[in-house]
This record gives C-alpha cells, structure tokens and sequence, in this order.
C-alpha cells in the first residue's frame, strides 16, 4: 500500500489543516485557562487521587471475598453436612440391638449438627448414658 | 567576559504534570494555555459546533485532569488529549440525540453563526467537515490526527489503542472515501 497515497495529496491536507482554525483563533484560551482551574479547585483533588485508588482497593476487596468464599467452601467440603452414614436401622428396630460401633456412630452423626455434643467415651457407649435431648435426637432420626 | 545568561527552559509537559501533581495549580494553567487551541481545531474538525468548542475544550481538560494518574506517557499528552476530546464530543452528540436536539446543519458547522463568516468559510472546508461525518468514529480520529495534527502511525496507534498498520488502514480508508465524497 503506498503509505504517500494521501499524503501527496496537498489540497486535502491543507483543507484539513484549515480544518477548525477559526473555532481554535475564537477560544479565549486564558479565559479557559482560568476556568480549568477554577473548576479543577471547586472539585476536590482527593476526588483524583481516590479514582486513582479506587481500581486497587476494589481488587483488593475482590480478592478478601475470593479468599473468604474459597475458605467457607473449604470447610464445607471437610465437614459435611449431610451427616455420615448411619448403620441401618429401621424406624421400628431395636436401639438394643445396636452394636457398641453403631451407636457411637450414631451419636457422632447427631453430635455435628446438633452442638449439643456432650464428651462420650467410646467404650461406655449405651442408651443409658444419652441425655434426654440426645435420646430425642436419636429417636427421631430413627423415625425420619 | 560575561556570561551570557542561561536560557529559561520551557518546561515539558511530563514537567507540568508532575507539578500538578504537587499541587501547582498554575502548571494545570499552562498545559491548557499549550494545548487548548490544538484541541479546538481537533474538536471543530471531529464535528462539534462552534457554540459548543469552549465548553468541550473545557471539559475535555477537567476530565483528562480528572484521569491524569491513569496517563502512563504511552504517547504525548496533547494526542492523549484529543483521544478524551473525541470521547467528550461522542458523549455530547449522546446527550443531544437524548435531548432531542435538532442538529444544525453541515453548513453551520464550524462557524458562530455570523453569516458573513458563513460566506468566507471555503467551501472545501465546509465539504471536508460533511465528508469527515460519513467516516467511522476511527476513521475520523485517525484521519485529524494524521492529517490535521501532523502525527506519525505509531504515536497515532499508541494514543487509540490499536496498531500503526492498522491506523494506517483506517487512514487509507478514510481518505478513499473522503475523496469520493468530496468529488
């Protein structure tokens, strides 16, 4: 492509540089001047300073919520809500015939969501040692 | 023998900014005074109308001084001027649209009305300002800022954000069409 294509064209250049002469010998550039900066003092500096800062507090602010959701999704997933499977037990069976495992597990599962956890030892795992509330708990995961 | 005495340097632009960053208002004056009629041709030649000049020069200023942290001297302060001059006019010819204006015509363009002055303005101005409003808005910023402003590709394509063979496309371009405009 011949880059003088449009530059050897004198006539076009030269009306384009006549182009907005007259609005550029009318503007009273003190008088802008003076405005500018008039305007430019009735609007505050930090007003500059803050858009300047504004892109990195933002990314900053992004990056905490990253952060925040990544560690509230992280512990979601090492603490699941759904509780961790309960030895089969029908709504009509037998705590009785529970073994010593299966209850302990039962009582972990009910433990989580509840807060109510109460210090079991795992050897001395019977019905005789659930506190009412437990117990009640324990009934009605039983019963659906 | 005396020293003959120093010349005082005319500070550059990067200068200017830098004392308006420290607060020196009348450096933000002088970088007006430098630029402001350059600005104006730039605008006028872009399609603003001559009522309109002094106040988009106005604010085309507020709004570079507004922006000027984000100014990292890509290219030279009064290209990167007439880049937010241009966005200034495309948000004016907005507002107007929005406000229903009705737009005086071609032949007003550039002058204040006076019809004297409407007479005197030549006829291939008036008809390169029409032709310029048929062009691409990139067309049209490339083709003043080459043609107009005496810039070279690569400063032109700094300022828009694009490449110099591609400012140089757009100039081919605008001038092809403005010609066939103008015939």
């Amino acid at each position: 492509m011949n880059d003088d294509f449009a530059l050897q064209d004198g006539k076009l250049q030269e009306v384009a540089r006549r182009l907005g002469a007259r609005a550029a010998e009318r503007l009273d550039v003190e008088r802008t001047a003076q405005a500018v900066v008039a305007r430019l003092r009735t609007e505050p500096r930090a007003d500059v300073r803050v858009l300047g800062i504004r892109p990195a507090w933002l990314r900053i602010a992004a990056a905490l919520v990253i952060v925040v959701s990544a560690g509230v999704v992280v512990l979601n997933v090492r603490t699941p809500s759904v509780p961790t499977p309960v030895p089969a037990a029908s709504a009509g069976g037998e705590l009785s015939e529970l073994s010593g495992d299966e209850l302990r597990a039962v009582l972990e599962a009910l433990g989580r969501p509840g807060g109510e956890q109460q210090a079991v030892s795992a050897q001395d795992v019977s019905l005789e040692d659930l506190s009412a509330p437990q117990l009640r708990a324990l009934l009605e995961s039983l019963e659906g | 023998m005396t020293r003959p005495e120093p010349v005082a340097a005319v500070p550059t632009d990067a200068a200017l900014i830098a004392a308006w960053h420290g607060g020196d208002e009348s450096a933000a004056a002088e970088l007006v005074r430098r630029h402001a009629r350059a600005l104006a041709r730039f605008l006028a030649g872009a399609g603003a109308l001559a009522a309109d000049v002094d106040d988009l020069v106005q604010e085309t200023f507020i709004r570079a001084f507004r922006a000027l942290g984000r100014f990292r001297g890509q290219c030279q302060f009064r290209t990167w001027l007439m880049t937010i001059g241009g966005n200034v006019l495309k948000d004016a010819h907005r507002r107007a649209r929005r406000a229903r204006v009705v737009p005086l015509g071609d032949d007003l363009r550039d002058t204040d009305g006076d019809p004297h002055e409407r007479a005197v303005a030549g006829e291939a101005e008036q008809r390169l300002a029409a032709g310029l409003q048929q062009l691409t808005v990139m067309q049209r910023e490339v083709f003043l800022l080459r043609a107009q402003q005496g810039l070279e590709y690569e400063e032109i394509a700094a300022a828009l954000g694009t490449t110099p063979g591609a400012a140089r496309v757009h100039y081919h371009h605008a001038v092809r069409r403005l010609k066939e405009y103008m015939q």
